[in-house]
């Protein structure tokens, strides 16, 4: 095996060391101990034989999935994957226009069904016969985005849903009775492999780490998403949960006026309307843009961009979160989102409204 | 005989956007320019809360989110009759010049180089560049692996630079600008928290005061940027541009109407911009014109749209849909056709700076004898601009004061309107709002690609994207190569030029432009 790994590494232009030097940003992404190199390196040496084949299709988006991918805070880690990935269609990077880039969709289901990965940014207007998104000519004929997903979805080896409008309907959704929005599982068939990486746009780190556990351990991903078919590796936590301000909530210290923004000591966003307590992603931990920052970082609040409620269910974006006093249920993944969300709000009603009252919790309120 | 063809998608752009061109001698005769995406952002925001506005509206588009949010901000400033402390005017010119840097950089490396350079030419690199041998290395294991994508396929041309020393620095140059992006993304998160989709900005102000440290974390990406950008991007669009001198006078020009809005605010009531307001009417640059917001009506004879709407001033919102087929005849795009004083108009970095007219951009024109700017000028104004701003932004910076406020706060009143107009990398972006009871009652945007890649209006006038495409050099129409490089050189972005338009009359009050 470690013959064949040096050769395809040599092939490449890549030496043993670099490779483990890869196989290791590879593990820092993944939030695992460095004593995992060595497996990685193997899987991904394995997982390069077959180089995969990846079309990548966008609909009703805005584009901003793929700059956020342009952005990885690990650029090593990026690299091996596109050098173990055959980049074959995606719009903004392609060479080919017109005809000759349709033609390579129709190239890759004709001789590569069934072994390409479709990366799907942006969701399938279908109203009005899909005529609200359409690329590529047929017989004379425009073709719509909803064609090219029934067509694609089917013979591909898995489908990842790039982004929270790709995964759930976003904010094009909030127009869908005018477009007729549909996120990606709902027009796909039902067996197909699907992994959802929400975010508004997604972390780079998220999709590239997807792509790295499938060319790993496909198996493993498929088998820890949540019931919203979302990596937990990565959407497992609240924001609330690993938030470096929770001291100051926690203290009852909120932002109020932004002229008052205290660099000793900073406050907590949850009367500006801080989404953070039923937002399950890692952003503040993974942070954004090579970890320069995250959106609490600069005293906003979380708008909670990852989650399938975003936008309208989530609006106004900067009034407090309803339901504070909602009772119930210990907030798990797997329970439905924005219910689960207000039962996570438990322990923030509680110490918020203590506080409003000038009072300290009671202990297990939390 | 005329022959048509038909590019549709056209990639490495934004969004969705199909051309269709008349062929005949060899040149384009005749073309169309087609949105094919639609999703109504505007419509979504009636009833929201007026704050939301801003995080939405810079969803419109993930390339230049910045000026949407910055444009909606001053929108939102506007209606609350905010009084912006300099703080705060000072890091959205920042945020928003960081934003120009990245889309500039990003639109001629990974947008544009492929149609000129052709990248086998890499292989046959024989110099001992330690850096440019491991470019080397690496294309031609790509290539020797028999795996190109995504550089290939392509349309093939005779006039491809190929030169394998020159094609190998550039193509180490696009690897490197992947970075120097990347790296501007990183200032918008030092004050804006992320990129795309940052929450720095707010009615009334911004959310991050500045310090000594976050101030440092700024200047010392600049003064990486500011090097890279006037040492390797000006110089590179130079040498590609003396490359293609043959393409810079006339081809691409898109008939002399040029308007900008201007941006970037020197003073607290935005008298005075670093990047002026005027239009150019009829190729006379000489003649700088006021502009008059009231000047301008959108045409939907050939657009999506039922024609009873025809004519009415941008923000109007009366727009029934109509989708039919494709039927360049009759109606043939999601776009509206915007028109000043009934002229087609040119937004973007080349209006922006024939209305500046900086000493380097006259020389340029001085040297290759440009009466007629079009695609290879395009390029041209936009690394100036870039250079412009990298080098503007040091004073921006130098004027930030810790400890001074950084917002002005003020309640939503009842009912009330306002608007933004601002300059973003594609062009001139204006943003209107109307509040009643204290809700978004409409909202609207008329955004740059929407006057460059416009359809016909109702005299039959055509966009400018369709105008200049007209004596574009095709000598084989099946690899239109002249037709794509031109589309590119106004940096179209469909999904922005789309979303603006109502597919149905909701009732919504006209908006009264002033």
């Amino acid at each position: 095996m470690m013959q064949e790994v040096k050769s395809q590494l040599e092939k490449k232009g890549m030496t043993r060391r670099q490779f483990l030097r890869y196989a290791g940003a590879a593990a820092a992404l993944l939030g695992l101990s460095e004593a995992f190199i060595p497996q990685i390196a193997e899987a991904l040496a394995q997982a390069a034989a077959g180089k995969p084949p990846v079309i990548w299709l966008q609909g009703q988006n805005c584009t901003g999935c793929s700059i956020s991918f342009l952005n990885s805070n690990y650029p090593e880690v990026a690299e091996v994957i596109l050098d173990k990935l055959s980049v074959r269609y995606h719009p903004n990077v392609m060479a080919a226009s017109g005809g000759l880039a349709t033609g390579v969709l129709d190239d890759t289901l004709a001789k590569l069904a069934d072994q390409f990965v479709l990366v799907l940014e942006g969701p399938i207007p279908t109203k009005e016969n899909g005529r609200y998104c359409t690329f590529g000519v047929k017989n004379g004929k425009d073709v719509t985005y909803e064609e090219w997903v029934n067509e694609l979805a089917p013979k591909a080896a898995a489908i990842i849903a790039n982004g929270n409008c790709a995964s759930y309907g976003g904010i094009p959704a909030a127009n869908a009775s005018v477009t007729g929005t549909t996120p990606v599982s709902g027009i796909i068939p039902k067996d197909k492999p699907l992994i959802n990486v929400g975010g508004c746009p997604s972390n780079p780190d998220w999709i590239i780490g997807t792509v790295l556990a499938y060319l790993t351990d496909k198996k493993n991903l498929l088998a820890n998403l949540d019931s919203f078919k979302r990596p937990k590796l990565f959407f497992g936590e609240t924001i609330h949960e690993n938030c470096p301000r929770r001291g100051a909530f926690d203290a009852g210290l909120f932002l109020e006026d932004w002229n008052d923004v205290n660099p000793d000591f900073e406050l907590c966003m949850f009367k500006k309307g801080c989404k953070g307590p039923v937002t399950y992603a890692d952003c503040p931990t993974r942070r954004w843009n090579s970890k320069v920052n995250w959106c609490v970082g600069v005293n906003a609040p979380c708008h909670g961009c990852a989650e399938p409620t975003f936008y309208e269910a989530l609006s106004p974006l900067y009034e407090p979160l309803p339901n504070v006093n909602m009772i119930g249920l210990t907030p798990a993944v797997d329970t439905i989102g924005w219910v689960a969300a207000g039962a996570t709000a438990v322990g923030v009603g509680a110490h918020y409204l203590a506080k409003q009252l000038g009072k300290k919790p009671e202990a297990g309120e939390e | 005989m005329a022959q048509r063809i038909t590019i549709d998608p056209v990639t490495r752009i934004e969004g969705h956007l199909r051309i269709d061109v008349e062929i005949d001698g060899g040149k384009v005769v005749d073309a169309w320019s087609t949105g094919t995406m639609f999703r109504g952002i505007e419509m979504l925001l009636k009833g929201k809360h007026p704050w939301d506005a801003q995080q939405v509206t810079e969803r419109i588009c993930g390339v230049c989110p910045l000026v949407h949010g910055t444009a909606s901000s001053y929108a939102l400033d506007d209606a609350l009759k905010v009084s912006l402390p300099d703080n705060a005017r000072l890091i959205r010119n920042l945020m928003l010049g960081s934003n120009f840097l990245q889309s500039h950089i990003l639109h001629f490396y990974h947008l544009s180089a492929l149609d000129y350079i052709d990248i086998a030419a890499v292989t046959k690199y024989t110099g001992s560049d330690p850096g440019l041998v491991a470019v080397k290395d690496k294309i031609t294991a790509l290539v020797q692996a028999n795996d190109a994508y995504p550089f290939l396929p392509r349309y093939e041309s005779l006039d491809y630079l190929s030169d394998p020393a020159l094609v190998t620095t550039l193509v180490s140059h696009y690897i490197q600008a992947l970075d120097m992006r990347k790296k501007a993304q990183e200032m918008i998160a030092i004050f804006y928290g992320r990129m795309p989709s940052f929450v720095g900005t707010i009615p009334g102000g911004v959310t991050q005061p500045p310090s000594i440290s976050n101030i440092a974390a700024m200047q010392s990406r600049l003064a990486e940027l500011e090097t890279w950008v006037n040492n390797v991007y000006l110089q590179d669009v130079l040498a590609v541009a003396e490359a293609y001198k043959a393409l810079a006078n006339g081809v691409g020009y898109a008939g002399g109407n040029f308007l900008a809005y201007g941006g970037f605010d020197l003073d607290a009531a935005g008298k005075e911009k670093f990047l002026p307001r005027g239009i150019i009417l009829n190729g006379d640059i000489t003649s700088v014109k006021p502009f008059d917001e009231k000047l301008i009506t959108e045409s939907v004879i050939h657009s999506w749209y039922k024609n009873g709407t025809d004519g009415l001033q941008p923000a109007n919102g009366k727009t029934d849909p109509e989708v039919t087929d494709y039927d360049p005849a009759n109606k043939y795009s999601f776009l509206k056709a915007p028109r000043y004083d009934g002229k087609p108009m040119e937004v973007g970095p080349l209006s922006r700076m024939l209305v500046k007219k900086p000493q380097i951009l006259l020389d340029l024109v001085t040297k290759y004898g440009i009466t007629q700017p079009g695609l290879v000028a395009r390029h041209g104004a936009r690394a100036i601009e870039a250079s412009l701003i990298a080098a503007e932004m040091n004073n921006w910076l130098a004027q930030l004061k810790p400890g001074a406020p950084i917002w002005d706060k003020r309640d939503i009143p009842e009912s009330s309107t306002g608007r933004g107009l601002v300059e973003g990398p594609r062009g001139a972006l204006g943003h209107w709002i109307d509040i009643k009871d204290k809700r978004i009652d409409n909202y609207q945007a008329v955004v740059p690609t929407t006057w460059n890649a416009s359809p016909r209006d109702k005299n039959g006038v055509r966009g400018p994207i369709e105008q200049s495409m007209i004596g574009i050099p095709v000598p084989d129409p099946d690899n239109p190569i002249n037709v794509v490089r031109n589309v590119r050189s106004f940096d179209p972005c469909i999904a922005c030029a789309v979303h603006v338009i109502h597919p149905e009359h909701n009732g919504v009050k006209a908006f009264r432009v002033v």
